[in-house]
């Protein structure tokens, strides 16, 4: 595979200028981000590949990408990132043309660029380089911590005697927002703070561009027992019968290196941490030493990018004393387990 | 001239002899080897190639009994259900999941309760692609462990009755899904999970 991107690369680059579209100059129809913890992957979506030039700034701190010839057009907003290696993409115009600058945080190392056909698509790749000295210790910086209130629009999840529960998971998300709050060591990221439809997708992006390092879902059930649930990545397609995916929007090649590293398989790399987690989160909300998580394959948790826990509180619990418990559990595991 | 005489009743007397045994021995041969054969035409008995046929076709209209798992008290409860006999895997398997679905213990559950089969087929690999759809016209509620277990529930019973299946793939009508009721991922081939049985 990798033999053929290559190819491909060569191929673009190397095209005769008549060869290439009548029409110069790049239009990008958008750009999307997926962070993983050894790298960022930066994707330009093309509206048909263009020789194209990709310099670093005169500071370092930023990576111009620019039509090779001609204009760059952007016909879509810039989704926002944050995730510790890069800090933005803005379009910016200089003497008449116009270029996108992709901001780098100081963690940022080597970039590496390719591109991809049909659809076409110009990659780029920011690994995660070492510190630089004198750069702030990791135990200084506050932990993000993101509370996912389940369900919400159209969906409502079940109902119970006290209400939906997409409402019941909002009061609960903002209750433990409220108790960890007094703890200056977190910042708390909602996913959503109002009655609004969300993708478990999209949840699971906000997580990742906010730069979690604890990501709670809050679900609710009929009754007054609660439930903890991790991912369980036992199915993740790793058994030598699972079918692989039959392609990832990039193209890549199923069982490939690069396919295990596609979205959907972040979760893979916090299975200890979210274990830990999870155990913190269920003897809180059991008040049992030996409470332990149980293991689920959850569509809302494998695109996560930090460690991650669903808890399933009963709708007949008081709510208070749950966010308490949740908040205790995510306070231990912060202070013993990480 | 005597001696003569003499010499040549004694041969033919052997030469009788011997054809006398040879006939015994392909006499008792052939009752040997037609008793084998299961007799003959005239006895009434259907011969060898018919009886087969006829032996599998009073095997198929007998039930088969096959092991439903069900959600029960936060578990998956075993529980046994006779189903039509089918051919092959394919069709059976199909009997079991529609048998499922129809068991008053599994319709107690809220996800298998909005959910009925629509197809059920089997590839080479072994996995078993479950076509549902919701029994209304509306979204499945359930919670996490409702529909973990509603799940599971298929999972574990196409795969502990059939060893030709060892995975399962959740569709809904007729097209991959993200989740049945909001939860549990069903874009990935499921493996049995015995640790969700009641024990």
């Amino acid at each position: 595979m990798r033999t053929v991107v290559e190819l491909i690369v060569l191929c673009s680059l190397l095209l005769p200028a008549a060869a290439l579209p009548a029409e110069k100059g790049l239009t990008v129809n958008g750009v999307r981000f997926f962070s993983y913890p050894a790298f960022t992957r930066v994707v330009f979506e093309v509206e048909a590949a263009a020789p194209y030039v990709i310099t670093k700034t005169p500071d370092g701190h930023g990576l111009l990408f620019r039509a090779y010839d001609g204009r760059l057009a952007l016909k879509s907003a810039l989704p926002p990132i944050r995730d510790g290696i890069v800090s933005g993409v803005e379009l910016r115009e200089e003497a008449g043309n116009a270029y996108l600058l992709v901001r780098l945080d100081p963690a940022a190392g080597e970039a590496k660029d390719f591109v991809l056909r049909g659809p076409d698509r110009i990659v780029l790749d920011i690994s995660r380089g070492s510190a630089p000295a004198g750069a702030a210790p990791q135990a200084d910086k506050p932990l993000v911590v993101v509370l996912d209130p389940g369900h919400g629009g159209k969906d409502g999840g079940i109902t119970g005697a006290r209400g939906e529960e997409k409402t019941l998971a909002l009061e609960l998300a903002l209750q433990i927002r409220k108790n960890l709050r007094k703890d200056q060591r977190f910042t708390v990221v909602l996913t959503r703070e109002k009655e609004q439809a969300l993708s478990l997708d999209d949840r699971a992006a906000i997580s990742n561009t906010a730069g979690a390092s604890i990501f709670v879902s809050i679900h609710a059930a009929a009754g007054a027992g609660g439930r903890v649930y991790i991912e369980d990545l036992s199915d993740d397609g790793g058994g030598q019968t699972a079918q692989p995916p039959r392609g990832d929007f990039l193209g890549f090649e199923a069982g490939s290196e690069q396919q295990a590293m596609v979205w959907g398989r972040q979760q893979a790399a916090h299975a200890r941490e979210s274990g830990l987690l999870g155990r913190r989160l269920a003897q809180h909300l059991a008040g049992k030493e030996d409470a332990e998580a149980v293991q689920a394959p959850l569509a809302g948790l494998r695109a996560v990018d930090a460690a991650a826990a669903l808890i399933e509180f009963g709708m007949e619990q008081d709510i208070s004393r749950t966010a308490e418990a949740v908040a205790g559990g995510i306070e231990q595991y912060a202070r013993d387990d990480r | 001239m005597p001696e003569t005489t003499d010499r040549s009743i004694r041969d033919n007397r052997l030469l009788l002899g011997a054809i006398i045994f040879f006939i015994a021995v392909a006499s008792g041969a052939g009752i040997y080897l037609w008793s084998r054969m299961g007799g003959s035409a005239e006895s009434g008995t259907p011969a060898a190639e018919d009886r087969l046929p006829r032996m599998q076709l009073i095997r198929l209209t007998e039930p088969l009994t096959v092991t439903l798992y069900y959600p029960f008290d936060g578990r998956l409860a075993r529980g046994e259900a006779a189903v039509k006999r089918q051919p092959d895997t394919q069709s059976q398997a199909r009997e079991a999941v529609a048998s499922l679905f129809a068991d008053q213990r599994a319709s107690a559950a809220a996800a298998l309760r909005d959910v009925k089969l629509r197809e059920l087929y089997v590839d080479a690999l072994g996995t078993a692609y479950v076509d549902l759809s919701p029994s209304q016209r509306k979204d499945v509620k359930a919670s996490v462990e409702e529909e973990l277990l509603a799940v599971y529930a298929v999972v574990n019973t196409l795969t502990q009755n059939f060893e030709e299946i060892r995975q399962v793939r959740i569709l809904l009508d007729g097209k991959e899904a993200q989740t049945l009721a909001g939860h549990v991922d069903l874009s990935r081939p499921l493996t049995k999970r015995m640790d969700l049985v009641k024990q």
